[in-house]
């Protein structure tokens, strides 16, 4: 059968459109089906963005809620060479200034390179850091003068190809980084510094996405790491070619969670009090460290802990580690006579004797177990009270025989001694006490005395905060509460009574023992307050390798002696120009003492003068102007 | 009888027309409404990406400004700043505080003491 013309070709157009048909249909369901899950990824990720939203590092304040640590958010300062091509003598000239670094070493970074990588492929450098932390000042000032920047061409003359490489050299050569990162201010610098600790930044990946964290590295800022961090956001969106965000096309999205609030039982007020009474203490008596604590014996609040020498928080690489230690939970030694408290109260309580109970003082030389004990004057009878007064070795040896050693080592782990105080910042340590079988025969001597035993600042001021608050052993308190960022309180925390050590009668009697030690005939006349009784005692405690002159002096003391509101520590490693706790650490902690009560308003306890209403602010000393002894 | 529709007169048949002409006339619109919508959207979602810059900002601005004012308050700063202008500023001594003994209503007398030790104890301390 032959096939007319018109329908043979009417038929080749049939196939043709089929053909075509099929070919379309073919390639549907290669896009649609067979490559579907693979282009679904790839126009994914050509529009679908996830943006990580930074939390803001929660605030450090002090009890009065002055600011102690702060974050402000802050801008990482990127460049892409490619774009600056042979002008990055010119931008570094421009921009050097703003970002506080070198010129030269800036125009050497922004020269274009390129590089292989490990599949061979060329590369440019087209993302370089020129800087971190840059405020967000400084950034619109770096926008500023970019779209301002003046180069050696004449624009006019250029082709619009060239017009574009220089409106991208200007508006997106140099860039700030999307990434959010932020600044830990403290803005008292070295205020508190052993307190508060310090942060550090790391760079991690955290589901597929690079982000900045900063962690907290040293003191508060470290135990409270996780509260302080926050909860990162993110927010899933599109973009267009163009990278801006399509705002309609965005899914979810989950806010940051900013960190809380940190408020320190820190006073900053005091802090600074001490802190300034140790800078002169230093001045005067040239020691290796001076360290101070103020404690509310009630509570166990701490108002204020500082150790000298000291650092800024800001930049804490700048200074050495010794300075960054914090000695006064971190540094042991042997305590001295302060040590005993321990001993005297654990026989008042054992009821093993009584204040008036005298004890042969053997005239300053006692021969037991073989070997000499001295006291630093020679004292004949004493009773127990002034064996405490004349901070008598003999005595408090005597006083230790009849306690016994089982009977001592109880009191001194009662105390606390050879177990962290349980404070919240990173490495406090326990101390030395050595178990009872260990003990040898001299022990039972010289542990009476703060020998053979080694224990922190912290530990010492917290045992005589026991005796201040009637037998009663509070856990140090550091934190008063969590709050968060409206201000509302979150977790507030209470004080924690640990034990009772000593009974209320025992802690008393010692109390009327440790207030003669500042009356006249005592160790630390020079404690003594104008309106406050006073009770306290000095340490005096030689160092290891025990040579002459290295010295751990101290006077930890409390006022009012009968209703105490603070107790305080003042130590002194290897002071100058005098070396007992009397003469050494006692005036500066009658100075702490004075200005402290003074800026706390504390009532006085003995009868004041009448008003006398003077201008002449040498006559008064406080918190703003400070009396020199 | 069926009337012949070649003698019929010629006239116009509006319904048809009208109603394609409508149904057009509701396909343009609804076209041209979803596209200004679309459009509505898009610059809508524009003011909000601005708003929320601008929130931003004031709240860094925010910030800023409370943490200025924070540090101007500091007791250290204060201090600093007390002798760089020697204002002569000291705290008040317990000599030059009168403090005021609070009895139970006795008529609108109120009594003026002096602190001695049988006055404050067992009161407050820190007042």
């Amino acid at each position: 059968m032959v096939m007319s013309v018109p329908y043979r070709r009417l038929l080749m157009l049939a196939f043709l459109l089929v053909t075509a048909f099929c070919a379309l249909g073919y390639r549907l369901v290669d896009l649609q089906v067979l490559r579907h899950d693979e282009l679904r990824d790839w126009a994914k990720n050509n529009t679908q963005r996830r943006v990580l939203f930074e939390p803001r590092r929660g605030e450090i304040r002090d009890v009065r809620g002055n600011l102690l640590a702060t974050s402000v958010f802050v801008k990482t300062i990127c460049a892409d060479p490619t774009l600056i091509g042979p002008h990055a003598q010119e931008v570094a000239r421009a921009i050097a200034p703003l970002l506080e670094v070198n010129e030269a070493e800036l125009a050497q970074r922004l020269q274009p390179r390129l590089r292989t990588n490990e599949l061979g492929n060329v590369l440019t450098n087209r993302y370089v850091v020129l800087k971190r932390k840059v405020k967000v000042e400084t950034w619109q000032s770096i926008q500023d003068t970019m779209e301002d920047l003046k180069l050696s061409v004449d624009e006019t003359q250029l082709t619009r190809t060239e017009r574009g490489f220089y409106r991208n050299l200007r508006h997106k050569s140099v860039f700030a980084d999307s990434l959010d990162d932020q600044q830990r201010v403290y803005p008292n610098e070295s205020l508190a510094a052993h307190v508060l600790g310090f942060v550090g930044v790391g760079e991690r990946v955290v589901d597929g996405e690079r982000v900045i964290e900063t962690t907290g590295i040293e003191g508060i800022e470290r135990t409270l790491n996780s509260k302080l961090s926050g909860v990162r956001g993110w927010r899933m969106t599109e973009t267009d070619r163009s990278r801006r965000e399509v705002v309609p096309f965005r899914e979810q999205e989950v806010q940051a969670r900013d960190g809380l609030n940190v408020v320190l039982t820190i006073d900053a007020g005091i802090q600074h009090i001490v802190e300034m009474e140790l800078a002169e203490a230093i001045k005067k008596h040239t020691p290796i460290s001076a360290s101070a604590i103020v404690v509310r014996p009630k509570t166990g609040e701490i108002l204020a802990m500082a150790t000298l020498p000291t650092f800024d928080p800001n930049k804490p690489g700048d200074f050495e580690a010794a300075a960054r230690r914090n000695r006064v939970i971190c540094d042991i030694s042997e305590p001295g006579s302060t040590f005993k408290i321990v001993v005297v109260s654990g026989a008042l309580n054992e009821h093993l004797v009584t204040l008036q109970d005298k004890f042969d003082c053997e005239h300053g030389q006692f021969y037991y177990a073989g070997k000499l004990l001295r006291d630093h004057h020679g004292y004949g009878i004493l009773s127990v009270e002034e064996i405490i007064t004349k901070s008598s070795n003999i005595g408090s040896a005597k006083i230790g025989f009849k306690l016994g050693e089982e009977g001592l080592h109880g009191y001194i782990r009662s105390y606390g001694f050879g177990d962290r105080t349980g404070i919240p910042l990173p490495g406090e340590v326990a101390g030395i006490v050595h178990p009872v079988k260990n003990w040898n025969k001299l022990s039972i001597s010289r542990i009476p005395m703060g020998h053979e035993i080694a224990s922190t600042p912290l530990q010492m001021v917290m045992a005589m905060s026991t005796i201040a608050n009637g037998g009663k052993a509070m856990r140090p308190m550091l934190v008063n509460r969590l709050e968060d960022q409206q201000g509302r309180t979150v977790v507030r925390y209470q004080p924690q009574m640990v034990r009772q050590v000593v009974s209320p009668e025992a802690a008393s009697q010692m109390v009327q023992a440790l207030k003669t030690v500042v009356a006249t005939n005592g160790t630390a006349p020079k404690a003594a307050l104008e309106y406050y009784t006073v009770a306290g005692k000095t340490g005096t405690a030689q160092k290891p390798p025990y040579a002459p002159g290295m010295y751990f002096s101290s006077f930890i003391g409390f006022f009012p002696a009968d209703d105490p509101e603070l107790c305080i520590s003042v130590v002194l490693d290897e002071p100058k120009h005098g070396y007992y706790g009397g003469t050494t650490a006692a005036p500066f902690f009658h100075n702490i003492a004075e200005r402290t009560a003074s800026y706390l308003n504390l009532r006085p306890e003995l009868p004041v003068p009448d008003p006398q209403f003077t201008n002449n602010p040498k006559q008064r000393p406080g918190l703003l102007t400070a009396r020199r002894n | 009888m069926a009337r012949n529709r070649k003698n019929e007169a010629a006239g116009v048949r509006f319904g048809p027309a009208i109603k394609a002409v409508l149904l057009c006339l509701f396909i343009a619109m609804a076209a041209i409404g979803f596209v200004w919508q679309k459009s509505q959207i898009g610059a809508l979602g524009q003011q909000i990406k601005e708003r929320e810059l601008k929130l931003s900002e004031l709240k860094r601005q925010n910030k800023l400004r409370s943490d200025q004012l924070a540090q101007m308050r500091l007791p250290s700063v204060i201090d600093m700043r007390v002798r760089e202008l020697r204002l002569g500023l000291v705290p008040t001594q317990p000599s030059q505080i009168v403090r005021m003994v609070e009895l139970p209503y006795d008529g609108g007398q109120v009594t003026m003491e002096r602190p001695v030790a049988s006055a404050v104890r067992g009161g407050a301390n820190n007042q």
